[in-house]
């Protein structure tokens, strides 16, 4: 993208001494340090604070433990169940749609009003907030399908929701593979599909599979959208139902509302464990995220990147 | 034989574009299908329960059961928590994305963005939990605020769930300005920091703006982080301790309870509505900032 200088306006007046500029631009140098410094120190607090308040409460009976709806003492496996089934199913359904997607818009679509309309609607898509995705769900899902709370609607309304996101993941991914290599391809005699799968796809594919992971950490803690279509409650019976025609009360659902609407004496203690797990959780994922990309660049492209 | 081989690849290969084509296609599908719906369900409080628009949008008074539909008090919440996260989130933000782009030692960077992207990672009610068990304690005892939840504990948590978005994209803008901008203020005489002032962020002002309009965007539609601090009373915040609500928070509070076709979930969805153009709105913004500056 072109940059156009903006030259500055009214007159340009020389301030202050030698001396006084630089003292103000080390001032402002060390005062732009503290604020990137207190970003890393209000993270770091953060973590040993949930630590420091969860680190309690995690035991194999609340990590595996069925929730209770009135007594204390409840544990959160199924919830933790469920937010991995929505996960997966989700991934299921977001991954070959936004990489068939992106691989269109970033190597077939020529410009025009179709890539236009692709790329403006995926924008406007990117930026509905969870909530009135999570309300949609409700109308699609529960009220005209008339499926009730369903582990799949909820599923569903996660991949509406980060559809765009993995597009552009996609996206990134591809332009980060360089023509060269296309036009290699293309020269031995390839077709434009076996130099997408066979060349640029593998090339990509340790971007992907980082972007990938980073929003599968997300889809982990998602909340608003899945209160209308998921809903609050596990199956009584069976709580580790596979059958996905079920209500599925994800982990973050659950620390939602436990704080709110439950009635169980010992809240504080299962919001911190709740709130200490999706933490660990969100860490694993950007750790295991970096880990698979690079791995998977140097095994398909020998490139350390 | 190659030739007949070449030939069915060419068909595979067309149908296979075409998979790809109505897989780009089926984005356009989701984004008309939720528009459609929404404002046809959202539409319903003025043409089924015949409120006019105008008391939906500037009355006050939300009394569902004797039919006082006004979500003013919940448009005036977004607006106020949205300011205050901007307020303090913006110029924060765009320090730390100078910070990256201009001053940031290669392992400095190396610690902040992977600290950022977990910033983004964390899911919403887990920084309401934070926000229940640190901040809303502190603002009790310390101010003179009875609960501690309100209008400045909803802004805090916000304006530290907008920095990844506002400080990433304004690292991006300053990063893409023409290198010969910076050398030329230097060589001049200026310092770094009158560089960054005065070159820089003027320069760089259409991509800060849309750091700043996507920050307000993500504001605006975040949820749970905020319901859980706000306090949920469905009143003016008469002061920055207040307790008061959002349009995003109502939804949440009162949709579970809100039975299907009844004037409370027409409401409702009319405010969900109401979030949705806003977004749009905010979108076309950024398309009409990227235009200019290219």
């Amino acid at each position: 993208m072109e940059m156009t200088a903006v030259p500055p306006r009214g007159k340009v007046k020389a301030t202050g001494s030698v001396r006084a500029r630089k003292v103000t631009d080390n001032v402002a140098t060390v005062v732009l340090w503290a604020m990137a410094c207190s970003i890393i120190v209000m993270l770091a607090a953060f973590i040993v604070y949930m630590i420091y308040l969860g680190g309690s409460a995690l035991s194999l009976s609340f990590l595996f433990g069925v929730p209770k709806e009135t007594t204390a003492g409840g544990g959160i496996g199924p919830e933790i169940y469920n937010s991995f089934y929505i996960l997966l199913m989700t991934l299921a359904f977001t991954v070959p749609i936004a990489v068939a997607a992106g691989v269109y818009l970033q190597e077939y679509a020529r410009p025009g009003t179709f890539r236009n309309v692709v790329q403006f609607s995926a924008e406007s898509l990117a930026t509905v907030p969870s909530v009135v995705m999570g309300l949609f769900g409700l109308l699609v899902f529960v009220y005209l399908f008339k499926w009730k709370f369903t582990a799949l609607g909820g599923a569903l309304t996660l991949t509406l929701l980060n559809l765009p996101a993995l597009m552009r993941v996609t996206q990134e991914a591809l332009s980060s593979v360089p023509d060269t290599l296309r036009e290699a391809s293309m020269g031995l005699g390839g077709t434009k599909w076996q130099t997408i799968t066979r060349v640029v796809l593998p090339s990509a594919i340790g971007r992907m599979t980082t972007g990938v992971v980073l929003i599968a950490g997300r889809i982990f803690g998602e909340t608003a959208a899945l209160i209308f279509t998921a809903g609050l409650s596990v199956p009584f019976n069976n709580p580790y139902d596979l059958n996905p025609m079920r209500p599925a009360e994800t982990l973050a659902v659950h620390l939602w509302y436990t704080h709110s609407e439950s009635i169980v004496p010992d809240v504080d203690r299962i919001g911190n464990g709740s709130a200490l797990v999706l933490l660990l959780m969100v860490l694993l994922f950007n750790v295991s995220a970096r880990v698979l990309g690079r791995q998977l660049t140097k095994r398909f492209t020998g490139r350390y990147s | 034989m190659i030739a007949v081989q070449a030939r069915r690849s060419h068909r595979a290969e067309r149908i296979a574009v075409f998979g790809l084509r109505v897989a780009a296609g089926f984005v356009i599908l989701a984004m008309l299908a939720l528009l459609g719906y929404l404002a046809f369900e959202g539409t319903k409080t003025f043409y089924v329960d015949k409120f006019p628009l105008w008391q939906f949008l500037f009355s006050p008074d939300f009394a569902i059961d004797s039919g006082k539909p006004g979500a003013a008090v919940f448009i005036a919440g977004t607006l106020a928590v949205t300011l205050c996260a901007i307020l303090i989130g913006g110029p924060f933000g765009i320090a730390v994305g100078v910070f990256l782009a201009e001053i940031a030692p290669l392992r400095m960077t190396q610690i902040l963005k992977p600290a950022i992207e977990v910033m983004v990672g964390i899911p919403s009610v887990v920084y309401g939990w934070l926000g229940l068990t640190l901040l809303v304690p502190i603002i009790r005892t310390h101010t003179s605020s009875p609960s501690g939840f309100g209008l400045a504990a909803a802004g805090i948590v916000l304006a530290i769930m907008i920095l990844p978005t506002v400080i990433t994209l304004s690292e991006d803008a300053f990063r893409s300005l023409p290198g010969a901008l910076k050398e030329g203020s230097l060589a001049l005489g200026a310092t770094r920091w009158q560089t960054i002032t005065r070159v820089l962020l003027p320069s760089a002002s259409s991509g800060l703006a849309v750091a700043l309009i996507l920050g307000i965007a993500r504001a605006i539609g975040e949820t749970l982080a905020i319901q859980m601090v706000i306090g949920n009373s469905a009143q003016f915040a008469n002061g920055l301790f207040a307790p008061t609500a959002a349009l995003t928070t109502e939804i949440v509070t009162d949709m579970p309870g809100a039975t299907e076709g009844s004037l409370l979930e027409h409401v409702l969805f009319s405010m969900a509505f109401l979030l949705l153009l806003i977004a749009m709105v905010l979108i076309v913004l950024v398309r009409f900032a990227l235009r200019k500056r290219s």
